[in-house]
């Protein structure tokens, strides 16, 4: 068998291993065929948040983007395409990245560790980071990558043919395919698995509150605390970010934040300080921060990995500022990926990568100074 | 201008020995475009002969060469692998018109091309077909293909773009053609042959903002254009002056014309013109009134693409 890189990418986000993973070969041969989709043959739904203009245009209301789009164009996503006045959505139920991952990959490290989840991606993103990890998937346009027909009873189906008891939509941009994933989450609530999502946060407060309530979890990537950041390095805005994640917060859904922490473009103590305390009077001290190790990638190729020891600051900024829950990533071994109780300081869960070596958590409370630990744990 | 009027400002010795293919050198002549006419109604073909004739007479008077043969010549290599990029994205009624495309391809071919080594394309094979063409995998008398979604596998950054190339002008083609339309596009203006180079990066819909600026003019310098770009041919049969670029019935208009130029912004310029030119007669405002400024054309002039100077557009008529 041969294949080549982005196909690998595509099928597994994850390796070689990924792709002749036989869940995966079930789970493609049980969704009703899975077609493979190509070319201009894309199943098209018109899409949920859009607002029509003058002469055929359209705007989406999805994200911030605003994309003004005229006919037979798309969205600054690639995913959406005006045809004849009506906004598309390409990629529902259009799934080009599944696998079964650990939920501490997310990672989302207060939400039923150790479980799995049935983690899924379609093509395209409404920012373009220059640091992307799943480029091949997030900057490329649906018909530009393998992709399966899997809507959403097939998919919560094929997450419980996997013992996930977790669905996640992510790898690429959720918010792209922002109608898939409410349909996903409605028919996961229906038999018992947590949707849970994996988000820029990048999008429009009404789409945001139409769906959040449906979900368990959700893990936002807050890329810088420097709206300069955000134009520069990905081409969105930070205060839409930090909007949604107070919406996430009021609506009371579990957030947890993620940092990548890249040198000398937003690792400044002073731009963790100011990231940390905002976290802290905004969102509270219980909301998890993660601070993760970045490594070259896609356009950003010449800088270095993250030191240890930046990230080692940030964590040091962080429990300084009050947050209860500061953890480090991509630091496979590290002190700073367990849970410590606040109250005590006994260490609860033990982590190893993604691997759970220790959980003495008892119904999400510390067994030694009985502190109520925050978190989805049953 | 005339095409002998260019030819003596040139020299007369400045395409001598490039005839036939024999001794091919690059003939950039920068702000000159040559124009033909050509005039059918919207859906209809032009003949054959009329076809070649416009054809032939914009490819001469953009070079002031004495036939389009010897313009082809003085462009291209019997060695080149010739790419000619066609902007279908509208459909039948305002992409190129496959008889002008096959025009030109018999010129490379009379000027010692190859036909197996001359390629029509578009992004996919659907597009093409929209358009009329028809699908030819290998020939004859042409190849006429989609590039299908095979891109570098690694992105290439130009300016602000950071773009996935099609393996076509990456690595199969040693010499490019962008043959595009004459069409408003609602957000960086013109949509005529520069614009058309989206068409070959992976991710198009990354860079329309700001009037899709710097962005086309980024994908127009990385050096897979650059430096294999040697003619741009956009068909004027019917333009468009409203409401693209997807076609809109009622926004086109009988232009008449076409044009080639080896100078990318001179013939975008021109495009630029005649959209404003007919905007103006029936009341439109211009393009930057109307919220979408043809921003990028200086900044490819700044880049050292070609003319954007009005002053120093030069018309060539055939």
């Amino acid at each position: 068998m041969t294949i080549d890189r982005r196909r690998l990418v595509v099928l597994g986000a994850a390796g070689a291993v990924t792709a002749l993973h036989p869940s995966l070969l079930r789970l493609t041969a049980g969704a009703g065929g899975g077609s493979s989709a190509s070319g201009d043959e894309l199943p098209a739904r018109e899409a949920s948040w859009y607002k029509k203009l003058e002469e055929g245009r359209v705007e989406c209301e999805l994200c911030p983007q605003a994309c003004k789009v005229a006919d037979l164009e798309r969205g600054m996503c690639g995913v959406r395409e005006n045809r004849g006045g009506t906004y598309y959505t390409l990629v529902h139920s259009l799934a080009c990245s599944i696998h079964t991952d650990p939920i501490e990959k997310k990672p989302l490290f207060h939400v039923l560790p150790g479980e799995k989840a049935f983690s899924f991606s379609t093509a395209g993103c409404n920012i373009e980071c220059k640091f992307c990890q799943n480029w091949e998937i997030s900057q490329f346009r649906p018909e530009q990558v393998q992709a399966y027909n899997l809507p959403p009873e097939k998919l919560v189906a094929a997450a419980r043919r996997n013992r996930a008891r977790l669905t996640a939509a992510t790898y690429g941009e959720p918010v792209v395919f922002w109608e898939y994933v409410r349909d996903v989450a409605i028919a996961a609530n229906a038999v018992g698995v947590k949707p849970t999502v994996v988000s820029n946060g990048f999008i429009k407060e009404k789409a945001l509150r139409e769906v959040v309530p449906l979900l368990s979890a959700i893990k936002v990537d807050l890329k810088s605390f420097r709206d300069e950041f955000y134009r520069k390095q990905l081409r969105g805005e930070l205060e839409p970010v930090m909007k949604s994640l107070e919406v996430i917060k009021e609506i009371g859904v579990w957030l947890e934040i993620v940092v990548l922490l890249i040198p000398t473009l937003n690792d400044s103590a002073a731009e963790v300080r100011d990231l940390c305390a905002w976290v802290r009077a905004k969102l509270g001290p219980d909301v998890p921060v993660h601070f993760t190790r970045f490594h070259p990638t896609y356009r950003l190729t010449d800088l270095p990995p993250t030191p240890v020891g930046s990230l080692e600051r940030a964590w040091k900024i962080g429990r300084n500022a009050g947050l209860n829950y500061v953890y480090l990533g991509n630091v496979p071994g590290h002190p700073g990926e367990n849970t410590t109780c606040p109250g005590c300081g006994e260490i609860l869960i033990r982590r190893v990568g993604y691997r759970i070596l220790s959980n003495r958590l008892v119904n999400g409370t510390c067994p030694d100074c009985k502190r109520k630990i925050p978190g989805v744990w049953s | 201008m005339t095409r002998r009027e260019l030819a003596l400002i040139f020299g007369a010795g400045a395409l001598a020995g490039t005839a036939q293919g024999r001794m091919w050198s690059r003939s950039v002549q920068p702000g000159v475009v040559g124009l033909a006419e050509a005039r059918a109604a919207l859906g209809k073909p032009l003949g054959p002969e009329t076809a070649r004739l416009a054809m032939a007479g914009a490819l001469a008077a953009s070079v002031g060469a004495e036939s389009g043969v010897e313009a082809a010549a003085a462009m291209f290599s019997p060695k080149d692998i010739v790419g000619i990029k066609v902007n279908c994205l509208a459909g039948k009624f305002l992409s190129p018109r496959v008889e002008l495309v096959e025009a030109l391809v018999d010129l490379l071919a009379e000027a010692g091309v190859d036909r197996r080594r001359i390629i029509v394309f578009e992004r996919s094979n659907r597009e093409l077909q929209r358009a009329g063409f028809t699908i030819r995998e290998a020939g004859p008398p042409y190849r006429c293909i989609g590039t299908n979604n095979d891109y570098d596998r690694e992105p290439s950054i130009s300016g602000a773009i950071g773009s996935c190339f099609a393996r076509m002008v990456s690595t199969t083609c040693s010499a490019l053609v962008s043959f595009g339309v004459v069409k408003d596009h609602d957000l960086s203006g013109v949509s005529a042959g520069m614009k058309n180079w989206y068409g070959v990066i992976h991710n198009p819909n990354k860079y329309h903002d700001n009037g899709c600026d710097p962005y086309i003019a980024d994908v127009a310098r990385y050096p897979y254009i650059r430096n294999k770009l040697r003619l741009t041919v956009l068909d004027g049969v019917i333009a468009q002056c409203h409401g693209g670029p997807a076609y809109r019935p009622g926004a086109t208009f009988d232009l008449g014309m076409v044009a080639a130029s080896t100078d990318p912004v001179a013939a975008d310029l021109w495009a630029w013109r005649e959209i404003e030119s007919e905007r103006a007669k029936r009341g439109l405002p211009t393009l930057e009134a109307a919220g979408r400024p043809v921003r990028f054309l200086a900044t490819a002039a700044k880049q050292g693409l070609g003319v954007d100077d009005p002053e120093k557009l030069l018309l060539v008529t055939a």
